[in-house]
């Protein structure tokens, strides 16, 4: 346990609330197969993702809500838990990999819709570690930045890949894997120099590209009106490399996460592992093997939706997370193998 | 698909994996093309020749591609 002094060290950032929107009814794994003409027990056993959010309406194809709208809910969300009032807000960091356009940056309307102005903004172009990276800058702002309190916001609208006028039946398997594994949403988080509203501790925060040399595990592509109609893969999965090594990568960052905090595993109370898949997950957190701590996983019901991933397993941890009890979350990016993770207590 | 023959023939055209016939009782993760996202292409394709439903979940514990065969055989 700290000191209360220590809890309240100007160099410590704390999670004041957090807020999360998912897109529309879930759709379950007999929906997506009837809708994409794959076998539904694959999708089940193979997978292991039982539902997952479109922003876009499986059966018009009409976009519903945009990444903005997505984000924006939010963020009203983790304010509201937050107990902050909108005019505290210095700043807004948002993750993402699927932005509404490249310009303006889709954190710009988010502040739009929430209803700030005049304050700085940042938008990360990331993966599944962008909520850390977020966090990481949120945190940094904070701390020595000069700024009392901000939004830090991740979320992905994977559902723009989602083409149901496609024959899918010559589709690669690399391809046809990401029509089953992702869905979308958004997810917030308040961050405070001084503990206020749920009162998290940031620990400890890691974020490190790893992949010098590595051919990329996943790549988005974009396309613009010159290549709008090249014969290339939108989105690539070497489904095969990730399998290999991102149960490796998460015991790294695991340990390096305990070493460098000084906590032993038994100190650990709550694992937030990486959400890839339902089965995925499950096979990754065997590895990581904390068996004093209690998981929270959120992938088998919202599907692999990227940047808010982190914040819909905080979501889980509030609702389980006592006084002095610690967390660790761990989450690997495999577009270019970038590891990262970060330590929680509350206070 | 009732032959090994067939079905070497069908994983070589529908997963572009050049097999040899001696390869289909190594251990899946012996065989370096061997990607486990091919399975969803190989169960429908054999499910299409076959013109039945598979275990999925059987066929995901194989460890072989003539385990796969064999189970596919007897559904």
């Amino acid at each position: 346990m700290q000191s209360p002094e220590q809890a309240s060290s100007p160099s410590v950032a704390h999670l004041a609330g957090v807020g999360t929107a998912l897109p529309g009814d879930p759709v379950d794994n007999a929906m997506l197969a009837r809708t994409l003409g794959v076998n539904e027990e694959w999708i089940d056993v193979f997978i292991g993702t039982r539902t997952r959010h479109f922003a876009r309406d499986l059966v018009s194809g009409e976009v519903r809500w945009s990444l903005a709208d997505l984000c924006a809910r939010a963020g009203e969300q983790a304010l509201t838990a937050s107990g902050l009032a909108p005019d505290e807000i210095d700043f807004v960091v948002m993750g993402t990999a699927t932005p509404d356009h490249l310009m303006p940056a889709t954190v710009n309307h988010v502040a739009d819709q929430l209803g700030l102005d005049q304050i700085p903004t940042y938008q990360l172009q990331s993966g599944c570690a962008g909520a850390v990276q977020a966090l990481e800058l949120g945190r940094t702002l904070v701390t020595g930045g000069g700024h009392r309190a901000g939004l830090v916001i991740g979320g992905d609208v994977c559902s723009k890949h989602l083409d149901l006028d496609r024959d899918l039946s010559g589709a690669a398997p690399s391809d046809l894997v990401n029509y089953v594994l992702f869905g979308d949403g958004a997810g917030a988080a308040v961050v405070t120099s001084e503990a206020r509203g749920e009162r998290l501790a940031l620990r400890g925060v890691l974020n490190r590209f790893t992949g010098l040399g590595r051919e990329p595990g996943q790549v988005i592509d974009w396309f613009g009106l010159a290549d709008r109609y090249d014969d290339r893969q939108a989105v690539r999965e070497d489904y095969k490399a990730i399998e290999e090594s991102v149960p490796v990568m998460a015991v790294e960052i695991l340990w390096e996460l305990l070493e460098d905090l000084d906590w032993s595993p038994e100190q650990v109370d709550f694992l937030l592992p990486p959400q890839l898949s339902g089965r995925m997950t499950r096979r990754i957190t065997e590895q990581l093997d904390l068996p004093d701590a209690v998981e929270v996983s959120c992938v088998a019901d919202t599907g692999n939706n990227g940047n808010a991933l982190p914040f819909l397993q905080l979501e889980g941890l509030l609702e389980k997370i006592g006084p002095g009890q610690r967390a660790l979350a761990v989450a690997v990016e495999s577009s270019k193998w970038i590891k990262s993770g970060f330590a929680l207590e509350k206070i | 698909m009732h032959t090994i023959d067939d079905f070497v023939r069908l994983v070589r055209d529908e997963l572009g994996m050049p097999l040899e016939e001696h390869q289909v009782s190594v251990d899946l993760d012996q065989l370096p093309e061997w990607d486990s996202l091919y399975l969803l292409k190989l169960v429908t394709a054999l499910e299409q020749a076959t013109g039945r439903s598979l275990p999925v979940g059987k066929l995901l514990e194989a460890r072989s591609l003539g385990e796969i065969h064999r189970l596919a055989a007897e559904a």
